[in-house]
């Protein structure tokens, strides 16, 4: 019994056999599998769809000088790294769009809400 | 977190009530509250208190609180968002009030007490009969009586199949809904709780093994200078919690007892020590003889499993150094406490303690053996 490899370490070389941290935008996203035609199988993270859009709460926020997306969601989340919900509150392909321009009203997500998409455990 | 506006920090805690479809309270509601603690321990059931500040001629003591709003059997959800992550916390009713009035200004409370949604299975004495259905299709004949309250079963199969046999035995349900099923999962080694969310309204039932596998959560630093995450923790070797049950069954044809062998229970605990405690006690099971051979299995299952967790740890930590909520029922490591205690460990129950401008989590961790089986654990 002694000589088990621990679940963590077998399964920790290949891709997408973990979990996203809850802190991810992908930690929703579904995992697939692909057979490749020798029969090995590849995982990949499936396409994450945005949730809708009027769903959750947003307050307005007008974009200053020197802004970036990453300090937006410190003052707002406390946490630079929740970026992203910003990004899909305003729906843009490239955040650098959110705050290039000054002046720019953008919709900033309540820290407190819940975004109403599927979410899975 | 100077550049913050006021009532932006990183944790946010949000109350949803209402009597079966909550929704979110009054402002007056959330400003008035003072402290809430909530505890959640697998296998077991989860319970709040939460007080509010009760003042003269607020709304909670004009309004809410004669109209019902605090009634027992009231649902209440409580969602915390920590850093932008949000995470349902709790899905209960409420089941008692309390009323502090007091002579001070701004001393009289109002405390709430409430169970989470295993209550509902627990109401009304129910007698039924389950012919021909194993443990987990029983298990899942209950929960579907509870679906309009969110609850989506989480079932598994039973380790040791017993297969029913309709024509020896007509399994009978005495007692409430949740005896049944708490009792059905100790028979078999697994445990039965609700896992609030992911979603606000919905909560999973989860009747299985203890999730002992997968990913572990971000790990708990202890004595690490600039790094520490976690105030204190403290833990505790007992070696004579492990016991080695002994079950022996009669074989009705023959009439002949037999010792029933000792099952492996790493299928039902994956271990997450290297050196697996040696049971010291030895116990026989009692009623194991007259029972069908599958159910005495696993019944010597379950025994051998409930007792393996002879290392147990405790401390608190505070979620704003931390930066993640500490979920229970999940493994997380532990690293800096010195090379015999550092490794993967079971949440065995945290108690949630959030006040405005503090959450702070009580935790107890639990395994069955020193030393890490891994060179790392997660960061």
């Amino acid at each position: 019994m002694a000589d088990i490899e621990s679940y963590e370490s077998a399964l920790g070389a290949i891709p997408g056999s973990h979990p996203y941290p809850r802190t991810s935008r992908y930690h929703d996203a579904e995992i697939g599998i692909h057979r490749q035609e020798d029969g090995t199988e590849v995982r990949y993270t499936k396409r994450r769809l945005l949730p809708p859009l009027d769903a959750q709460e947003t307050q307005e926020h007008v974009v200053g000088a020197g802004e970036r997306p990453d300090l937006l969601a410190q003052r707002f989340f406390g946490d630079p790294g929740q970026w992203w919900r910003i990004a899909d509150a305003n729906p843009v392909l490239d955040p650098e769009e959110l705050t290039d321009e000054a002046g720019r009203v953008v919709d900033i997500p309540s820290a407190g809400g819940m975004p109403r998409g599927d979410r899975r455990v | 977190m100077s550049e913050q506006p006021v009532g932006q920090g990183p944790v946010h805690i949000t109350l949803l009530m209402g009597p079966k479809l909550a929704r979110p309270v009054p402002a007056e509601v959330t400003e008035a509250l003072l402290s809430a603690q909530i505890t959640a321990t697998a296998g077991e059931r989860s319970g709040f208190q939460i007080a509010f500040d009760l003042t003269k001629t607020g709304i909670i003591n004009q309004r809410l609180l004669p109209e019902g709003f605090f009634d027992p059997k009231t649902r209440i959800i409580v969602t915390v968002s920590v850093r932008g992550t949000p995470d349902v916390l709790f899905d209960g009713l409420v089941v008692r009030q309390e009323v502090g009035a007091s002579n001070q200004p701004g001393h009289s409370t109002l405390t709430v007490t409430g169970e989470d949604l295993t209550l509902l299975m627990d109401l009304e004495e129910r007698t039924a009969r389950y012919p021909n259905l194993p443990p987990s299709e029983r298990v899942l004949a209950i929960l579907r009586r509870y679906s309009d309250y969110g609850i989506r079963p989480d079932v598994y199969a039973e380790k040791i199949a017993q297969p029913p046999h309709q024509d020896l035995r007509v399994h009978y349900q005495t007692g409430t809904d949740l005896q049944y099923v708490t009792d059905l999962a100790r028979a078999n080694g697994y445990t039965f709780y609700l896992e609030p969310g992911p979603n606000p309204g919905q909560s999973s039932a989860r009747w299985g093994p203890e999730v002992r596998l997968g990913i572990r959560q971000h790990a708990l630093n202890v004595n690490m200078d600039a790094n520490t995450t976690v105030d204190q923790l403290t833990f505790a070797y007992d070696g004579t919690a492990r016991e080695e049950p002994q079950a022996r069954w009669q074989d009705p044809g023959t009439r002949q007892s037999t010792l029933l062998p000792q099952p492996p229970i790493s299928p039902l605990r994956p271990p997450l020590g290297r050196r697996p405690t040696p049971a010291l006690r030895r116990r026989t099971l009692s009623g194991t003889a007259k029972q069908q051979r599958e159910q005495a299995e696993a019944e010597l299952l379950a025994r051998a499993a409930v007792s393996a967790d002879v290392v147990s740890g405790s401390g608190s930590l505070d979620v704003n150094r931390h930066g993640y909520i500490l979920q229970p029922r999940q493994l997380v490591g532990v690293r800096g406490s010195g090379r015999a205690y550092d490794g993967d460990y079971y949440v065995k129950s945290v108690t949630h303690n959030l006040r405005p401008g503090s959450f702070q989590q009580n935790f107890t961790l639990s395994r069955e053996g020193l030393e890490a089986r891994s060179d790392y654990v997660r960061p």
